[in-house]
């Protein structure tokens, strides 16, 4: 039973550690090497794009012009394509209407290897090429080289803010139980100690199933 | 303006009436859920204070004397904020995203 319950909670925590590595924003060190605009013909991996820019008709939503924009990652070298696409109204919640501001911005901070200029680019999401998903680049602004240190600190206040969330929802939940559940449990729980000594022999029957049940169950994990 | 055209327009205000709508019913059940929990606070701090104290009340009469003071209480209003605040931090993200 414990195994059930370990493996549970840790996919919970997995689904929810994901979601929010993939909501928050992150930002990586980069040298701009091009933009471009490229048809996109959705499919499977349509979670991973975003709607059609705000205000555009939505009919066609399947097959749209994304902005890309081309970079090379400081420190290690390697490529990393961003999209660059409103959120709009929608989620995650960056209210990004600029998308085609930042594509200019971009293309301004663009630079060659021999004369680089670095640029702070603030996005979410993930890069994965068999699915062919790209992160969202959300702002740019131009650093003076490529060390520079990023705090996170709108991560860390999200995280903050939900912890305290969080916190309040167990607090609501225990003064919720200690006063109104379980004073009401206890006024019930007299009634039902009536109907006990008969119910005693039913019951006895059931728990003995169930252990063998958890009996079986803990002989799967071994 | 064509049927179509309307429509068009009508689908572009979409998204920021669901923004809102969603955000409505999400901001009631939190000002729902704070309320609760803050009247709760302040009756038990109200049992408390009967317990502890000699009173010429007795304790029902005195805690629902103390919770209709708390309905036209300062702390009771500020709750209204759990909508003021993520509004203003909803603009403020829409201006410092974009502008």
């Amino acid at each position: 039973m414990a195994y059930v319950k370990w493996t549970g909670l840790g996919l919970v925590a997995l689904l929810v550690a994901a979601f929010l590595h993939y909501t928050l924003p992150q930002t990586d060190i980069v040298r701009i090497v091009g933009t471009n605009t490229q048809r996109v013909d959705i499919g499977a991996n349509s979670w991973f794009f975003s709607n059609v820019e705000i205000g555009t008709d939505p009919a066609t939503a399947n097959s749209r012009d994304v902005q890309f924009i081309q970079t090379i990652l400081a420190g290690s070298g390697r490529p990393m394509v961003y999209r660059n696409q409103d959120t709009g109204w929608g989620w995650p919640p960056y209210f990004k209407v600029n998308s085609f501001d930042v594509q200019a911005q971009a293309t301004d901070l663009t630079s060659t290897e021999a004369a680089p200029k670095w640029v702070a680019i603030t996005h979410y999401g993930w890069r994965n090429q068999f699915f062919t998903i790209f992160p969202n680049a959300v702002s740019l602004r131009p650093v003076d080289g490529p060390d520079v240190r990023v705090i996170p600190w709108v991560s860390i206040i999200i995280l903050i803010l939900l912890a305290a969330a969080a916190i309040f929802l167990w607090r609501v939940w225990r003064r919720f139980r200690e006063r109104t559940l379980e004073p009401a449990l206890e006024s019930v729980g007299d009634a039902f100690d009536t109907m006990d000594a008969r119910a005693g022999e039913a019951r006895a029957r059931a728990r003995t199933r169930w252990g063998r049940f958890r009996a079986w169950l803990a002989g799967l994990g071994r | 303006m064509s049927a179509t055209e309307t429509g068009k327009g009508v689908r572009m205000i979409l998204g920021w009436l669901r923004l809102v709508l969603v955000g409505f019913v999400v901001l009631t059940l939190v000002y729902w859920l704070v309320s609760a929990y803050s009247r709760s606070v302040r009756r038990e701090a109200l049992e408390r204070e009967w317990d502890t104290g000699d009173h010429a009340l007795d304790r029902d009469a005195f805690v629902a004397a103390g919770l209709d003071a708390y309905r036209y209480s300062l702390r009771r209003r500020l709750i209204l904020l759990v909508y003021v605040v993520p509004a203003a931090v909803v603009a403020a993200i829409i201006y410092i995203m974009n502008f």
